[in-house]
């Protein structure tokens, strides 16, 4: 177990250790892009809850599925991958100290990547059909290596809000290898179109055989189910200036 | 020095105070929105709406329902959207989608385009615009 001050206790219910583990994290923001990709993930490989990160500023809230107490934000593993799945937004107040913390205790885990899968706000996503996939790396190598899949381009100019911003400055810092997966997406539908795209070029990295036409055939389904959380995660956003993501960075030159 | 730390600290406080209020007010709304929506069975879609030059545009998040069965009424400062919401799987109703809206101003009611597209409804109006062209000289 590990505890820290900053009101964020990562708890490990078997050892999560090993060599060379992949860590895909899937926090609600853009779209939902990333919880819907992160979850279907979790789904599909049947992967074993191992932990979870109680986050003192979050509501006192528990999840119940099929009768069954869960976390708000639970931590899965199946063979090197760990996925981290979110039921909730995080306050835009804790995103920093949060990411120093999530940071820390995956870099004790000397990972051999970090992976976040997100949306990229698209005002005219209603008019794609399908969503081009973009990628960041918190190096030039982690980019090149990516990009020898097919179906992605590289992430030139723009800013990224919010905690997956703040991990992959975080990365940078430290030395971690990290990969930004982003889609086109609506901002503030749920948008499965978008997570299936993700999907796709998560499997070609992973190397896994994943079929998203479940997740395409449910995709109304889940927009449906989604919506209560999407509302209260377009609240966050506004908090942590997400709309600057269809802004360009300023050049003076 | 002291007197500059303390009242950092105060503006601080301040600073949650109204982060606090902001965070009530925001679970009231949604409190309500929820309320209404299972005391009425109507469910407010999740919706934007934009202003571009002359048109307005409103966009809004509709899976389960189907274009014939859209009810979309435009008047010169209003748009109302009446349609049954049913569950894509298992075809269940959930009730029904219930959008009304002030524009921020007035249109064409006869202007009005709508399409809707994978689960999202657009509807495109041309604004009402007063007065006469004046030529350039």
């Amino acid at each position: 177990m590990e505890r820290a001050l900053d009101g964020v206790e990562i708890v490990e219910l078997e050892p999560i250790e090993g060599e060379g583990l992949i860590f895909i994290e899937g926090f609600p923001d853009v779209g939902l892009v990333g919880a819907i990709a992160t979850s279907f993930l979790v789904d599909r490989l049947g992967m074993k809850e191992v932990g979870y990160i109680d986050v003192e500023a979050l509501p006192p809230i528990i999840s119940i599925r099929d009768g069954s107490v869960k976390e708000l934000i639970r931590i899965y593993r199946k063979d090197r991958l760990i996925a981290i799945v979110s039921d909730l937004p995080l306050p835009a107040a804790m995103v920093k100290s949060f990411s120093q913390r999530l940071m820390d205790w995956i870099q004790s885990k000397r990972p051999e990547l970090f992976i976040s899968l997100t949306g990229i706000p698209e005002p005219n996503r209603l008019n794609i059909d399908k969503p081009k996939v973009f990628i960041l790396g918190s190096s030039k190598e982690v980019v090149e290596r990516a990009l020898e899949h097919e179906g992605a381009e590289p992430f030139k100019d723009g800013f990224i809000a919010g905690v997956k911003g703040m991990l992959l400055r975080e990365s940078v810092r430290r030395g971690v290898n990290m990969l930004v997966i982003l889609a086109q997406a609506h901002f503030n539908y749920p948008d499965p179109g978008s997570a299936a795209e993700v999907v796709k070029f998560l499997s070609r990295i992973l190397d896994i055989d994943l079929d998203v036409k479940p997740l395409l055939e449910s995709a109304e389904e889940l927009k449906l189910r989604l919506r209560d959380l999407m509302r209260r995660t377009s609240h966050v956003m506004q908090g942590i200036q997400k709309s600057k993501e269809l802004e360009l960075p300023p050049v003076y030159l | 020095m002291s007197e500059r730390r303390s009242l950092w600290r105060i503006l601080l406080e301040e600073f949650r105070r109204i982060e606090e209020e902001l965070s009530r007010i925001e679970e009231d709304f949604l409190r309500r929105l929820k309320e209404t929506e299972t005391m009425r069975g109507c469910i407010t879609p999740l919706y934007n709406l934009y202003e571009s030059g002359d048109e307005i545009i409103l966009t809004a998040d509709m899976p389960g329902s189907n274009k014939d069965e859209i009810d979309l009424r435009a008047s010169e400062d209003h748009l109302r959207i009446e349609a049954p919401c049913r569950s894509p799987l298992r075809k269940v109703m959930h009730g029904k989608y219930m959008l009304h809206i002030k524009l921020p101003a007035k249109i064409e009611p006869s202007s009005v385009k709508a399409r809707y597209k994978d689960g999202v409804l657009e509807v495109i109006a041309r604004k009402k615009l007063p007065g006469v062209r004046v030529k350039i000289e």
